[in-house]
């Protein structure tokens, strides 16, 4: 059916609340920051004086703790990746196959990403502590009396690892919750007829639930990447980037250096990270082409 | 489509469109003023205190002063940055910024010269010098701010050392007579640990809490001119006199003295160890006083300078000096109200009440006299605190410095490793013109 002219206006016309919103609070802040980053500017002085790639250039080639803290955001994101989905992906196929309380577990699950970082990190952070932590006491008392005042938070080893767990524990009910919902779209018939082929359970996982669910995955696996990319207010309330700057992540460096008044600097930091978040989104998506069965 | 849902549509579109522009556009302010004089602050414990003195500022002028509070001061920090963007700062405000920050306000014509004033009547005389030395630029400047004052000092503080005196007594050490030097610092910290007390607790995960108990040695041993010559880059941060400013902290580590997580520490919780007996020594500033009293009313402590080195050639100076200021917006139309109101605040009546409601050190000097002991001991100390300097190091040169007095802490550096780290970030900023 051919759209009039009259009716394309209509329509239009229903978009444009939207795309209002869209222009005014998406693509202008970020038009603005990529402006914002050729200029060297304190956010308060009226001139701002334009650098070219300069800043573009000093980050890239001598700004090694941006880079440092690319790593770091790397790192909890590979755990997310593997534990945190793993654990979701587990949980999800347990509920899905009807037990009793289901209803409860999937509350459960999801009740760690509905509380607020902030809080989960300051409570976190008493667990942690090495002199209150009620993990210490419990270490102690399983006869780990060498745990008796170690500082999770403040040791290299330790410290972003358990920033990591907390990550984790607090972001597995998202994933647990679109897995969830990703299983239950799959056709029972395809399990029942597999069953009749005499198929065991890892055969069914491998040959229907998990290619089935590999459109899922990629949207799991961006949406990880992302907010493990992303992950600012557990580390601010947990480690402040500490110790010595190890929990540091891209999102605390650009805070730093917004703080310290570097608002051109630190939106060069945000175009680069972003870019990065792209091209890894980007790969993830690709490469999911790749593996989706469904498009052979 | 019907025409009654076009016009819905339409008004929900203009609505929308006019309510962005409105908003974003809106710099001006309401036309009923909620105050004669608006001041935004982030400091939630004095907020009643100040609303009885505006309360009683009201009855003697009729004068209406509004104090909001907004915190924390990292919250309150973005909110003053971004008011000053749109245009909106209040008469009164701070913009918790170093020397280099606070001149782009000045230059961008949001602070006050407030020189005139300060001269007139001799309210200038009144506060301790150091009071106004933070916001009081001299001639020929690095930032070219017209020389001045530009700030109302509200209180200064100073940054020592409190110990517990039940602590000390318990592992055999004098609570009258605490360390005066590094070595019996040293001595005292490990007798401590003997005696199974950790004895050195701040809150070393705060860059700049770690970095003041640094300055102070760097005053000790290189003197004014040196710490001058080390911010122009004349002296290298691998000079052995910074080799050593990071070995003390080795030092400390090695005879663990620092109590568990103390380099993640943010202050709030140092300050909990410290009042409930978990730690015998606390690297504070004044305004710990109050804190540990609401914290544990029956904490028996008392506070002593951080210990000077043996044998350094210049004396041992504090971090502190002017504690909480107050800035007139340049552009507010009740400018003369706030800065009125400002020099009645900073009157000695006033002064003695918020130093008895809030147990901080008063700005006026006048005031002093009248303080609590270990208030006094802080105030005796005001004029040993850092000297002004015409020039301030950059904060990411100042930050790698207290990164890698936490990579000391905690093992990862030695103290040379880390000097180098240092001079080579000082190297990367001077490269780069930052």
């Amino acid at each position: 059916m051919k759209t009039t002219p009259k009716e394309k206006i209509n329509n239009f016309c229903f978009i444009i609340p939207a795309l209002i919103l869209f222009l005014v609070f998406s693509l202008y802040p970020i038009l603005r920051t990529f402006q914002l980053s050729f200029f060297q500017w304190n956010g308060i002085d009226k001139d701002m004086i334009f650098v070219g790639f300069a800043q573009y250039k000093h980050i890239l080639f001598n700004n090694p703790a941006f880079w440092k803290s690319m790593l770091n955001a790397g790192y909890i994101t590979l755990l997310s990746l593997v534990l945190q989905n793993g654990l979701a992906l587990m949980l999800a196929l347990l509920v899905s196959r009807n037990i009793k309380g289901e209803n409860i577990y999937r509350m459960i699950f999801f009740l760690p990403p509905v509380l607020s970082g902030i809080v989960v990190g300051l409570i976190w952070k008493f667990v942690y502590d090495g002199n209150f932590g009620i993990l210490n006491y419990w270490l102690v008392g399983l006869g780990f009396s060498n745990f008796h005042d170690f500082a999770w938070l403040s040791e290299v080893k330790t410290a972003l690892s358990s920033v990591a767990v907390v990550h984790m524990w607090k972001g597995f009910g998202y994933g647990f919750i679109i897995l969830l919902a990703g299983l239950q779209t799959i056709p029972v018939e395809l399990y029942e007829a597999a069953e009749v082929d005499g198929a065991d359970v890892w055969q069914q996982f491998k040959n229907i639930t998990f290619p089935l669910l590999i459109p899922i995955f990629t949207i799991v696996t961006i949406l990880t990447i992302l907010g493990s990319m992303q992950v600012f207010d557990l580390i601010y309330s947990m480690t402040r980037g500490g110790p010595a700057g190890h929990t540091h992540v891209p999102i605390t460096k650009i805070y730093e250096y917004m703080s310290n008044g570097e608002f051109g600097y630190s939106t060069a930091m945000a175009v680069i990270f972003g870019i990065v978040l792209l091209i890894v989104s980007f790969a993830q998506i690709y490469s999911s082409k790749k593996l989706n069965y469904n498009n052979k | 489509m019907s025409k009654i849902k076009m016009l819905v549509l339409s008004q929900i579109c203009l609505a929308l469109v006019s309510g962005l522009f409105l908003g974003c556009g809106g710099a001006k302010k309401a036309d009923t003023p909620k105050a004669d004089v608006v001041v935004w602050h982030w400091m939630t414990d004095r907020q009643d205190a100040f609303e009885k003195l505006a309360l009683q500022y009201l009855e003697e002028t009729g004068i209406k002063v509004l104090f909001e509070t907004y915190a924390p001061t990292d919250v309150y920090k973005s909110k003053i940055s971004a008011a000053a963007t749109a245009n909106l700062l209040p008469d009164v405000f701070n913009p918790i910024a170093d020397k280099k920050e606070v001149a782009s306000y000045i230059n961008a014509g949001y602070i006050a010269n407030l020189t005139q004033d300060m001269e007139n009547d001799g309210w200038k005389d009144e506060f301790f010098a150091k009071a106004l030395t933070q916001n009081t630029f001299e001639e020929g400047n690095e930032w070219n701010v017209a020389p001045g004052i530009y700030a109302v000092p509200l209180d200064v503080n100073s940054l020592m050392i409190y110990y517990n005196k039940d602590l000390f007594a318990q592992a055999g050490l004098d609570p009258e007579n605490p360390p005066a030097t590094w070595s019996a610092f040293i001595q005292a910290g490990k007798k401590l640990r003997d005696a199974n007390i950790q004895p050195f607790v701040s809150g070393f995960g705060e860059g700049w809490l770690i970095g003041a108990f640094a300055q102070s040695y760097q005053w000790n041993l290189f003197g004014r001119d040196g710490v001058l010559e080390t911010i122009e880059g004349k002296i290298p941060y691998t000079d052995q006199r910074w080799v050593k400013i990071f070995s003390l902290f080795e030092e400390m580590k090695n005879n663990k003295l620092f109590a568990s997580g103390v380099v993640t520490m943010v202050n709030k919780d140092a300050e909990r160890n410290f009042a409930i007996g978990k730690a015998a020594m606390a690297f504070n500033g004044s305004w710990g006083v109050n804190v540990y009293l609401s914290m544990n009313p029956e904490l028996n402590y008392g506070v002593m300078p951080p210990p000077a080195l043996e044998g350094a050639k210049y004396p041992l100076l504090m971090f502190g000096g002017e504690g909480s200021s107050l800035f007139v917006n340049e552009k507010s139309p009740n400018k003369q109200k706030a800065v009125n109101f400002l020099k009645w605040l900073t009157q000695k009546e006033q002064q003695a009440f918020l130093a008895k409601a809030t147990l901080n050190i008063p700005s006026n000097k006048n005031v002093a006299g009248d303080l609590p002991p270990v208030l006094k001991t802080f105030s005796e100390n005001i004029s040993n605190t850092f000297e002004s300097l015409p020039k301030i190091e950059s904060w990411q040169v100042t930050n790698f410095i207290n990164i890698n007095l936490q990579s000391v802490i905690i093992g990862e550096r030695t103290p040379d490793s880390a000097a180098k780290e240092v001079q080579d970030e000082k190297e990367r900023q001077t490269k780069a013109g930052r």
